[in-house]
């Protein structure tokens, strides 16, 4: 089988855009990715696009009914907060596969406002009643675990919300860049204990695109920046005894970084960068663990040593990630990837990586069931 | 008994209906919390699915009565909610002592106070008085600290 390559990656800047539709959000994006790689929408064989809230409307063709109808296969995936990875990972299938050379993956997504993920069933509304099912409260439930295991603090989990929107601060395409001081972190509205306002991605919209291409194909336009895929993994839940009581987001993001790692052969000590999916403060904790970033249990003190900072020994989530970055669902596992890229080219200008190699992208979508895609990349 | 039917006594009341998947209301009105376990692997589940989510055994789930005793896996205490939902309130999965995990809402304590493995145990409620669409009362549960009085 073929590799497969980036041959171009980018994205709009993400944040509020009331008077544009999630598919001139798309179109964009996969306009700056195709002038990144020097390529035309009549070179794509295929589009595949991510998106969570506006999949049933067909955002891959209404893409191509914005630059150019010219015919290619196209297929509209949803999968939670995973949709744009799974995106990239088809389009990284269809080339490997043989079958094309040039595919754009696209992520978009204009987000609904407010706390998402109300339930719809029959019988007495169950917030309250049974508990809570709204997604900071499961997240922090989660982040509870660790904490009641291995003694990690509020403190520890605001860190990484100070952590990220400093790193926000240095990147133009991230929605809040401005600073948060571990106070006002503690300080912000409490949410879900131990999670306050700043602690929680926010509720933005976005897009962002990749072009996936052949061995071939990334020859024909030169090897210079293109990035080669390393290893690819799309996983689903495994059976965990509590859930969905409990949700667990912890195997199933093993489980996919497993299968990663042993396609790259490569281990968490070969990483030089990580964008890792902080939809909330706690996750970060737990991904530092999943992802083996570090021993089970140390999580707390790897955000207090500030190795995971920009300039530390791994850095995580330099683009300011889903907390400061923003989380437009959709395009969110395709930003991870762009951002991969940039620091591998060493196109990330004030939050670069020095001399990144090799970088890992990982999403988690949940909707009481989930997914998990980890994708690790080299400069080729 | 989520048939979407509604049963009433000769006196003209109306039997709770379940507000929850787990919750059981006998012929007598008697409530109670059905797990299922199977008989292959022995994973314990809070709802009959089609085959067993662990081992895929076909009619392998078999039905008990759950213990209504348990301890405190983890929790949080939700101060924003949906609109129009009360908040704050501790919502907790509880490890039930026979092996079956809740979520449910965890009363009268002190949020400071709540612990992993702390014991509780599961009460039957009015599931804050709500009723279906023939008036017909639901019924719901919430976990009390050990001791406390329900």
């Amino acid at each position: 089988m073929s590799n497969a390559y980036i041959a171009g990656a980018d994205m709009i800047r993400f944040g509020r855009y009331p008077d544009r539709t999630p598919f001139q959000l798309a179109a964009e994006a996969a306009l700056l990715a195709l002038d990144d790689a020097g390529l035309t929408i009549g070179d794509v064989q295929a589009v595949y696009a991510g998106s969570t809230f506006n999949s049933a409307s067909m955002v891959a063709q209404k893409v191509l009914q914005l630059i150019g109808q010219t015919g290619a296969e196209c297929v509209n995936v949803s999968n939670a907060c995973a949709a744009g990875a799974t995106a990239v990972r088809q389009a990284i299938m269809a080339v490997k596969s043989g079958e094309y050379d040039i595919v754009l993956a696209v992520g978009a997504e204009k987000n609904p406002r407010g706390l998402m993920g109300g339930p719809l069933t029959e019988g007495p509304p169950p917030e309250g009643l049974f508990g809570s099912v709204a997604p900071p409260s499961i997240f922090a439930e989660a982040g509870m675990v660790h904490a009641s295991r291995y003694g990690t603090t509020i403190e520890q989990f605001a860190q990484v919300a100070v952590k990220n929107h400093h790193h926000a601060t240095l990147n133009p395409k991230a929605a809040y860049r401005t600073e948060t001081p571990l106070a006002e972190v503690l300080a912000s509205e409490m949410i879900a204990w131990p999670l306050t306002k700043l602690m929680c991605s926010p509720n933005v919209d976005g897009a962002a695109a990749v072009i996936v291409v052949s061995e071939k194909k990334a020859r024909e336009l030169g090897l210079g920046r293109a990035v080669r895929i390393k290893g690819s993994a799309l996983v689903s839940d495994p059976y965990e005894a509590r859930s969905p009581e409990m949700f667990d987001p912890n195997s199933v993001t093993r489980l996919a970084v497993s299968r990663a790692y042993d396609m790259a052969g490569v281990g968490p000590e070969d990483l030089d960068l990580v964008e890792l999916h902080d939809c909330f403060a706690t996750a970060e904790l737990l991904h530092y663990e999943n992802l083996g970033l570090c021993a089970e249990g140390e999580a707390g003190r790897l955000i207090d040593s500030g190795d995971t900072a920009l300039g530390g020994r791994i850095p995580v989530n330099v683009s300011g990630g889903l907390l400061a970055k923003g989380h437009p669902i959709g395009a969110t596992g395709v930003a991870n990837i762009v951002e991969i890229v940039m620091h591998l080219r060493g196109e990330a200008g004030a939050r670069q990586v020095a001399g990144a190699k090799i970088g890992l992208a990982h999403v988690l979508g949940f909707a009481n069931v989930s997914a998990s895609a980890v994708h690790i990349l080299e400069m080729a | 008994m989520t048939d979407g039917k509604t049963s009433s006594d000769s006196s003209g009341i109306l039997e709770p209906r379940p507000g929850h998947k787990a919750i059981r209301v006998g012929a007598d009105g008697s409530q109670w919390i059905e797990g299922f376990r199977c008989r292959i692997c022995a994973a314990v589940l809070a709802e009959l699915t089609m085959a067993c989510r662990k081992c895929g055994g076909r009619d392998s789930l078999a039905p008990f009565r759950a213990a209504q005793t348990g301890k405190i896996f983890s929790w949080t205490v939700v101060h924003r909610s949906y609109p129009g939902i009360a908040v704050p309130f501790v919502s907790a999965i509880v490890d039930l002592d026979d092996g079956l995990a809740l979520k449910g809402t965890l009363r009268d304590v002190d949020p400071g106070a709540v612990q992993s493995g702390m014991p509780v145990k599961l009460v039957f409620d009015d599931a804050g008085g709500a009723c279906d669409s023939q008036g017909a009362p639901y019924a719901g549960f919430h976990f009390l600290p050990e001791g406390a009085r329900a």
